[in-house]
């Protein structure tokens, strides 16, 4: 809903400032959307007066004004408006002006230039009207903003209504949940006028056929009115927050329903016929024009106003046509009522009609205090259009709705809330709401206003007292500790679901071990897998230790099951290691070993596996790093450990850190184990790899939607240069366009030089940019083809 | 015979013979009879010279045009036999074993962990971990053991050479995350501990257990009966129930056994749960206050439960393993039922 700052200060004093007031609301349950400062927005719009008026020569519909805006020289600007003429008053933006997001400036309209634009109200965001420019009395001077002309300096703040706060859509509702929040006292516009001798009840009857959809009617008349347009105070207030001004009884009913939240809507009394006002539904096939100008069709369930004849107007939602105000009206019925708020809704939907009047009834308005309100209404009417107020309401009200009573617990709401409020506080708290309290041993019995429809038990006046009490000012709970290491435990496990997807089977042994095992894995004296934890009372030598190795108990598991007759299979085993630290205290470590036995695969009939290579080794700890997105700083160093073959394994290098190793088991250790099949091991230090798990998560990055351009490239190389260093050179030559480098085929033998060997790599260039012209890439690609012949004599083969 | 009659009866034999044949090999020797080089059309092609000049173009075209119709129906042919044989139920065959994609499998004790792990983390609680290798302050004394306890004896508990020991029970790191942490504390405490026993059907020197462990404001000994039956049916099932029996145990006041419904017979009796109806499964109670002010917790103001159960033994119970051997043989005949 949009509020006038302006004109909600007329019923509360606010001392803060625009913003400090709306942080406050937003903080209080108002959700403050949009404040928009109409003396900035309007800044550069200006009135003009139209000095003369000609046709545009190179259009039909277009006209060429000159319109004064008291500066040196009119100014020239081309107009479109079907009802533009001379002598006209007219708002005029200036170059530089702001119309909604588009900025005014110097244009030319078929050849002729215009130095700015005749506004209508739409584009002023003053209503939604855009028939035509907006034209105004001509007694505003030229050249004088807008802002100050039409009294627009204000701030409009649009707030989020929630839909259980009915009473919250006017002013004066705003005024007194305002008054709650910064403890205020709102007050109330004063009523008075006089009354005529004669009757509303001789001059109307009211008859309600559905007390049901329609609990309360008031009317009152009015007569001798005279139709014209607003004040200007009273457009202003209109024009403020987007509504159009149509005429000085249709805005006052506009007004009163901005300023209590209660619609209303006038009738002009000589169309009703029969003098008759009947609440009831409508008949099958009775139709209504409204004030959209549109028929409609109605059905047996939409609930009409009607006079003894035919609707008058579609209950809660829209006036008809027939009995709308013109500028004929002589006497005026004013009707203000309550309904259903259900049906006003299932008609509102099902007829795909909203206004602002059924935006409130379905919500659910105040069934009491019509009378206030009718009468606010009739004193302005009789202010700004004349006339005598007939006497007395024509109030038919059969059942009266009475206010709810709800029990509240003083304790209830400290249990709930975790405060402590004294029930004095709670009580004050609950009086500013103007809840009517009787007080009970410290407890309550709130009587419920009938304009809080949303206060139903007692846990939603708990609720209001949090708000007022403010839930910034509810000190949390103890904060729960983070305990657990969430991203070692869900690491850990991801790396075990992967090697299970790959094939692998997990071991567990026990922790003990005998000090035999360094031999046979021949560790030479000075190795750091000697530092170990000895047992004081163990259970025998094979238990004399704490294992410093996953290694020994895999490969003994490795044997158990080929003497099994198991022939391809891969373990591993992620357990704990311990190690002597000093005389006092020991380390205990985290690793993952594993072994690959045999073929990766095994035979099948339409499996053929390669022979077992250290590639399929290296292959598994490539992707334990890929799954946990260890940046490719790694480096592979040819192992130093004792028991793989010598040049077929490799050490896991980050930065000076060895993490882990793998390779070929040579024979010799193979022997000892009693294991007679190629076996495949790795072995890495977890607790080193977890500190290099980098935080951030996968990073996205666009996708790129120019194509890639493929190139293979095949070399002759010397065998001592390494397909890493040919891989980061291709790369160096430009690495935003050259993306990957696969090695595809390996060759050494015939016709291959001695001492060198054929090498076949696909290179994928790609720009973030362009589409990569075939130019371009052949000059890379020859870039590429000299850089590896200068620095490393590396050929091209030839076909 | 005519020329002319003669070409139209070698193609009549070959629209006979083509359509009637069997297989790709009976056509293949098909195509060589009528067209190849030793074929009567490759003689009367090589006879056309030697005709009239005007016979020449009638029986030229005429040859070339049955050439390239017996072509034409061996093609077609070919195409049947290969349509047939891609789609034939009987030489394709479905039922052979797809192209294998071999899984492993975690360890049974591992994936009963990870499960257990993930039905308290549903329940609000951390994972909580700490050292094996203990000090004796944090596995008895901080524990409220008292130093007369068997527990502590060498018999019972494996100490390393420098008088450390390798941990009893998880409740050290009870004490580790009270010691670094203000309530309100609720946590699992999963891992390996240690006993002085010799291997046996029932026993090893190494197991796996967790704790569970709440310390606030307002716990009773109802959040733990609550906590553990709400465990034992989310594991177990919706109708293993579970019981507490009164016991000792240093660290808790009240302490207490729990049993649960036997998972075989449901309470009737049987050889798995001795004919009692009931498994025992660890040891549960309420913190002691002197646990609570080891670790400078206000025992007034705090209270809290723990319990503590075997994760070899809830294995065990699941598969229906009799000897706790069998779980660390890592023999891959057992392995591979875990897939």
């Amino acid at each position: 809903m949009k509020i006038s700052y302006n004109w909600l200060k007329k019923y509360i004093p606010i001392k803060l400032s625009v913003e400090e007031f709306c942080d406050k609301l937003t903080m209080f349950g108002l959700e403050v959307e949009e404040i928009i400062n109409l003396e900035e927005k309007f800044e550069n719009i200006v009135i003009g007066k139209i000095i003369s008026i000609s046709k545009h020569p190179n259009s039909d519909h277009l006209s060429t004004c000159l319109v004064d805006i008291a500066e040196k020289e009119p100014l020239s600007v081309i107009c479109g408006a079907p009802n533009v003429g001379k002598n006209q008053t007219v708002v005029l933006a200036k170059i530089g002006a702001k119309i909604g997001e588009i900025e005014v400036k110097k244009v030319k309209l078929r050849g002729i230039k215009s130095f700015g634009m005749i506004c209508s109200e739409k584009e002023l965001g003053l209503s939604e009207n855009h028939s035509g420019i907006m034209i105004l009395d001509e007694k505003f001077n030229a050249g004088e903003p807008i802002s100050k002309a039409l009294n627009l300096a204000d701030n409009i703040i649009e707030v989020e209504v929630t839909p259980n706060r009915p009473d919250l859509l006017g002013m004066i509702g705003l005024a007194r949940e305002i008054g709650v929040m910064i403890d205020e006292k709102y007050s109330k516009p004063k009523i008075k006028f006089q009354e005529s001798s004669q009757l509303t009840s001789d001059a109307i009857s009211i008859e309600i056929k559905n007390p049901k959809l329609c609990p309360r009617y008031c009317c009152r008349i009015v007569r001798n009115v005279t139709i014209k347009s607003s004040p200007d105070w009273l457009q202003q207030r209109l024009r403020a927050i987007g509504l159009r001004s149509i005429n000085n009884v249709v805005d006052v009913t506009n007004f009163v329903l901005m300023e209590y939240g209660q619609p209303l809507h006038a009738f002009d009394y000589d169309k009703i016929s029969g003098k008759k006002i009947i609440v009831r539904t409508a008949k099958n096939n009775e139709q209504i024009e409204l004030l959209d100008e549109e028929n409609y069709k109605l059905k047996q369930d939409n609930l009409v106003i009607a006079d003894a004849e035919k609707p008058i107007a579609l209950a809660g939602i829209m006036g008809g046509m027939s009995s709308c105000i013109s500028p004929k009206t002589k006497d005026i019925v004013l009707e203000c009522a309550h309904f259903e708020p259900k049906n006003i809704r299932t008609t509102s939907y099902l007829m795909n009609l909203e206004s602002d009047s059924s935006h409130r009834f379905e919500r659910g308005t105040n069934p009491n205090g019509l009378e206030e309100i009718i009468d606010r209404a009739a004193q302005l009417i009789q202010q700004v259009a004349g006339g005598e107020i007939c006497k007395n309401i024509v109030d038919v009200y059969p059942k009266k709705i009475s206010p709810q009573k709800i029990f509240l617990r003083t304790k209830r709401v400290n249990d709930i809330l975790n405060i402590n409020l004294k029930s004095e506080k709670i009580k004050s708290f609950l009086q500013k709401f103007e809840f009517t309290i009787s007080e009970k041993n410290n407890d309550f019995e709130v009587t419920i206003p009938t304009f809080r429809p949303d206060i139903e038990r007692e846990i939603d006046l708990i609720e209001e007292i949090a708000r007022r009490y403010g839930y910034q000012n509810i000190t949390s709970t103890a904060s729960i500790p983070q305990i657990e290491n969430r991203q070692k435990r869900l690491t850990l496990r991801a790396i075990k679901n992967h090697l299970v997807k790959l094939g692998f089977f997990e071991v567990c042994n026990l922790s003990f071990s005998g000090t035999d095992v360094f031999e046979k894995l021949n560790l030479s004296n000075s190795d750091f897998r000697r530092e170990t934890a000895d047992m004081k009372n163990p259970l025998g030598e094979q238990f004399s230790i704490l294992r410093t190795t996953l290694i020994p108990d895999l490969l003994r598991n490795v044997a158990t099951n080929l003497s099994y007759k198991f022939e391809d299979f891969k373990l591993f085993e992620m357990n704990n290691v311990y190690f002597k630290k000093d005389e006092k205290s020991f380390l205990e470590k985290t690793f993952l070993t594993g072994t690959i036995t045999g073929k990766f695969n095994s035979e099948y009939w339409n499996v053929h596996p390669d022979k077992p290579s250290f590639f399929d080794v290296k292959g598994v700890v490539e992707s334990i790093l890929e799954i946990l997105h260890i940046p490719k700083i790694t480096n592979y160093v040819k192992s130093t450990e004792p028991y793989f073959v010598k040049e077929q394994s490799a050490d896991l290098i980050f930065g000076d850190e060895k993490i882990g190793s793998f390779g070929v088991l040579s024979d010799k250790i193979l022997s000892k184990f009693e294991i007679k099949t190629f076996t495949l091991l790795f072995d890495i230090d977890l607790t080193k790899l977890l500190k290099h798990i980098s935080q951030d998560e996968i990073v996205y990055s666009e996708v790129i939607k120019f194509p890639p351009v493929l190139r293979d490239i095949a070399l002759i190389s010397a065998q001592n240069i390494s397909v890493s260093e040919i891989e980061k050179t291709i790369k160096s030559l430009n690495s935003e366009i050259i993306r990957s480098v696969s090695l595809f085929d390996v060759y050494a033998g015939k016709q291959i030089e001695k001492g060198h060997r054929s090498l076949a790599f696909r290179i994928t260039f790609q720009s973030e940019k362009s589409t990569l012209t075939d130019n371009f890439v052949d000059k890379l690609f020859d870039k590429i083809v000299r850089k590896l012949s200068s620095d490393y004599k590396i050929k091209l083969r030839k076909k | 015979m005519t020329l002319k009659s003669e070409i139209e009866n070698i193609l009549n034999q070959a629209r006979k013979d083509i359509s009637s044949c069997k297989n790709l090999s009976d056509l293949e020797n098909l195509k060589v009879k009528f067209l190849g080089r030793k074929s009567r059309f490759s003689e009367l092609l090589k006879r056309i010279g030697k005709l009239s000049s005007e016979e020449r173009p009638i029986i030229g075209k005429l040859l070339n045009k049955s050439k390239s119709e017996i072509e034409n129906i061996i093609e077609k042919r070919r195409n049947s036999f290969e349509n047939t044989v891609n789609n034939s139920e009987h030489t394709f065959d479905i039922t052979m074993p797809g192209r294998p994609i071999e899984i492993g499998a975690k360890h049974p004790v591992f994936q009963v962990w990870e499960e257990i792990e993930d039905i308290f983390i549903s329940m609000g609680f951390e994972i909580a971990e700490g050292p094996e290798i203990e000090n004796e302050y944090n596995n008895f004394d901080a524990l409220n053991t008292p130093e007369w306890h068997p527990a502590r004896n060498l018999q019972d508990t494996l100490y390393l050479k420098n008088g450390m020991l390798l941990r009893t029970h998880t409740s050290p790191v009870q004490i580790r995350v009270m010691k670094n942490f203000k309530p309100p504390i609720k946590i699992i405490s999963p891992g390996r501990c240690y006993r002085n026993d010799k291997p046996d059907a029932s026993h090893l020197p190494v197991f796996h257990q967790f704790e569970a462990l709440v310390v606030d404001v307002g716990i009773t000994f109802a959040d733990l009966k609550s906590t553990l039956d709400s465990f034992v049916k989310r594991f177990f099932g919706e109708k293993i129930r579970s019981r507490f029996r009164p016991h000792f145990f240093p660290f808790t006041e009240p302490s207490a056994e729990i049993d649960m419904l036997c998972i075989n017979c449901h309470g009737k009796g049987c050889k798995l749960c001795k004919n009692s109806g009931w498994l025992e499964m660890g040891g549960a109670g309420m913190v002691d206050p002197a646990v609570l002010e080891n670790v400078k917790f206000d025992s007034e103001k705090y209270t809290g439960f723990a319990f503590g159960l075997g994760i070899d033994r809830i294995t065990m119970l699941r598969y229906g393993i009799s000897d706790i051997r069998t779980l660390f043989k890592n023999d891959l005949r057992f392995l591979k039922q875990f897939v």
